[in-house]
Parts: C-alpha cells; structure tokens; sequence
C-alpha cells in the first residue's frame, strides 16, 4: 500500500467538556481523497475518515463563547484598573495594572481569534462534530481550502437553481409516503371522505 | 437518508435560501447564526446492494463462498473469485470479505486502520513525568529504555511517523540512569572514604 502523506487542517485542540481532564485532544488533517480527524490522548489515537465523495453538508453554527469570555475576562480587567487607580502604594499599583494587562492580553487574543462557533460534518449515516474547528475565520479559511476537492470529487457544484429544484423534488417525494401512514402514531391517520 | 439538512442547533428543516451562501445567515427558528454548505452526494440516491446472480451455465466460474452464484472477478489480496454480494469494494480495489477483516485486524489495508498505539509517547511520558518525584526515575528510566528498544519498529502515529519522540525519550532515560549511577557512585566512594564514621 502506497505510503499516505497527510497536511495539517487544524491544531490539535481539546474536544471540550470532560474531555479536558483526560487531555483528549482531536485535529483535522487533509489526505488525498478525504479528510482524518483524528482524536489523541497522547497515548492512543483513534482516527475517523470522511471521504471526500461522501460529504454530504459542511455546517456551522455561531456560539456565545466569544461572547462571555470577553464579559468574563473584563471584569476582572475593570476590578484591577479600578484598584490599581485607588491604590496610592506605587508597587501595589504596578501589580495591579500587571494583573490587568494580563487580563486584557486575553481578552485581545480572544478578539483577534474571532467569532467561536461549533462545526458538523454529514455524511449518509452520521452527522460529526469537528471541534478543531471552533473559530468562524478557521472554519472559512478550511472550508475554501477543502470546498474545490469535495467538488472535484463529487462531479460538480450545486447552484442555487440545482438546489431548489432538488429540495422541492425531495419534499415531493416524502410527501406522498406520509398521506396514508401518520408520521406521529398517536394520531390516527386521516380519511378523506 | 432523509436528504433535509436540519438546523444543527434547534433541529429545523433549513430551505433553500440557506445554502451556500458566502455569509452566516440566521436559522429562521432559532435565530443563530448558520453557515451551510451543501454538496451533489446529499441527493445521491443510495443505491441497493446486489445479491449476486444464479449460476446459469455449468461450467462458469462460480463464487469461492457462494458456489450456486456466479463469480464476477477475484478478490485482490487472495484471489478467490467472488459473486455481487461478497464483492467489498474499497478505494477501487475489491476484497472478499475474509481479507477485509484480515486487512484491518492485521493492519494490512491502512485505510481501514482507526486506532494506533503511540508508544512513542508512552515512553516519553514514561521519561518525562516521574521527574516530578526522582526517585520514581530509578525504575521508569529502565523501562523507557525497554518501551524505546522493543516498540522501535513498531507502526506510530499516521499523522506524524517520525522517531523524535523516541530518541528524546531514550536520551532523558540514559541520562537519568547517568544521573543515579553518579549518585551511587558517589555515595560509595563516600562511604569507603570515611570508615572512621561507622566506628
């Protein structure tokens, strides 16, 4: 078997929740044909493998992470400020504006990162998360980078008018199976008189 | 597979005007901002698995595992010849389904791989952490070295093959057992060059 070369997507980043404390962390890397997401602890790695002509839909949502840690990283920014201009002792005011700096360096790292977000990947038997892709401006840079080789390998884009007329054919095409069984079955299915 | 993409934090249907936009667009039930791109596979209908044609002609080949079906072309790893349904295609190759499993249980098809062992990092962890407490480097230097020598050709990481990690690990383990043959050293040429202390 021919020896696969894989390019690094993403960092390794943490998979997030309980994960943290048992150091799992997950990266996404490019291979010829399809993407690797691979999920270490430092002593194992699993690997998960999305070929290219399997993904169905890439797909993002924002979260409000960007939004509270910069609420929550200020706070303390204003607390030390506010001590640290009360404060007459010269060397207590130093630390307390050091302490503020630090505060406000990770509030500029988090702005600089840009909008948080959580992305899933769907194929035809699973939707995936990819938290290696946590930052809008990542997801973006990594969609453009893996957008033209999905196509290449699917035969082609879909335009707006190919998915219109696809979505209405899908909607057309369920609807008829649900006239006689009722999708809910505590409801008894309906009978034209 | 219902062919829908659903809003992936409330679940809602999504339409058209969703899809493969340049901007996120807000989810018209949740209100969350959503990127959505979608590709020609989401409608590829699936198509049913064949089951393998009956043997017609005596005389024509016939499957290895089914012998009342006919056999369409042979495995690539052992040769047997195999019908529609004991056909298992992978990245344009076709195996039977013995040599599948034999492929991923042995390691032998890579892309059917989906967990490795990294003993490259046990024995740097092994090198690295009992340096918090010495005393513990006594016994985990040694075994690095074990961990380093025996695991040596085994297959690593996909991702990053390299050996670094081990030839880090087998440097902090000879100098830590350096570390412990100066210490023994030292104190038995400490203990020979006052005897007058024990009397």
């Amino acid at each position: 078997m021919p020896k696969v070369e894989y390019q690094r997507l993403t960092r390794s980043r943490p998979r997030g929740g309980f994960s943290v404390a048992v150091a799992s962390r997950t990266s996404l890397w490019l291979g010829t044909d399809h993407l690797l997401f691979v999920d270490s602890n430092g002593y194992t790695e699993t690997y998960k493998r999305f070929y290219f002509r399997d993904i169905q839909a890439l797909m993002v949502h924002r979260t409000q992470t960007f939004t509270i840690v910069n609420i929550v990283f200020s706070i303390p920014i204003v607390l030390f400020l506010a001590s640290a201009l009360a404060t007459h002792t010269t060397g207590l005011k130093i630390f307390l504006f050091c302490m503020a700096g630090f505060f406000a360096f990770i509030v500029l790292i988090n702005l600089w990162r840009g909008q948080t977000c959580r992305s899933f990947l769907r194929t035809a038997v699973q939707t995936e998360q990819l938290p290696p892709l946590s930052r809008v401006r990542r997801v973006q840079k990594t969609f453009n980078r893996i957008r033209p080789l999905i196509v290449a390998a699917q035969g082609g884009e879909l335009t707006p008018e190919m998915i219109a007329s696809l979505i209405r054919e899908q909607i057309q095409t369920s609807a008829p199976e649900s006239e006689g069984i009722s999708q809910n079955p505590g409801i008894p299915p309906r009978l034209d008189s | 597979m219902n062919s829908l993409v659903q809003c992936p934090k409330c679940h809602a249907t999504l339409l058209e005007g969703m899809f493969n936009q340049p901007e996120l667009l807000p989810c018209p039930a949740c209100n969350v901002p959503l990127l959505v791109e979608i590709f020609p596979s989401l409608f590829r209908k699936i198509t049913p698995g064949q089951s393998g044609e009956s043997l017609m002609v005596e005389g024509e080949s016939s499957c290895f595992f089914h012998p009342q079906k006919k056999a369409l072309l042979p495995c690539d790893s052992c040769g047997r010849f195999l019908c529609a349904l004991c056909d298992c295609q992978l990245n344009g190759q076709h195996f039977c389904p013995a040599c599948l499993e034999t492929g991923k249980t042995k390691g032998k098809i890579k892309n059917l791989e989906n967990q490795r062992t990294l003993y490259d990092g046990i024995a740097l962890s092994l090198a690295v952490y009992p340096l918090l407490i010495f005393y513990f480097t006594l016994i985990t230097a040694p075994m690095t070295l074990f961990v380093a020598i025996r695991f040596w050709r085994s297959p690593l990481s996909i991702v990053r093959p390299g050996k670094i990690r081990f030839v880090v690990a087998i440097i902090l383990a000879l100098l830590q057992i350096a570390g412990w043959v100066m210490i023994f050293i030292f104190l038995s040429t400490r203990h020979s060059s006052h005897p007058h202390a024990q009397s």
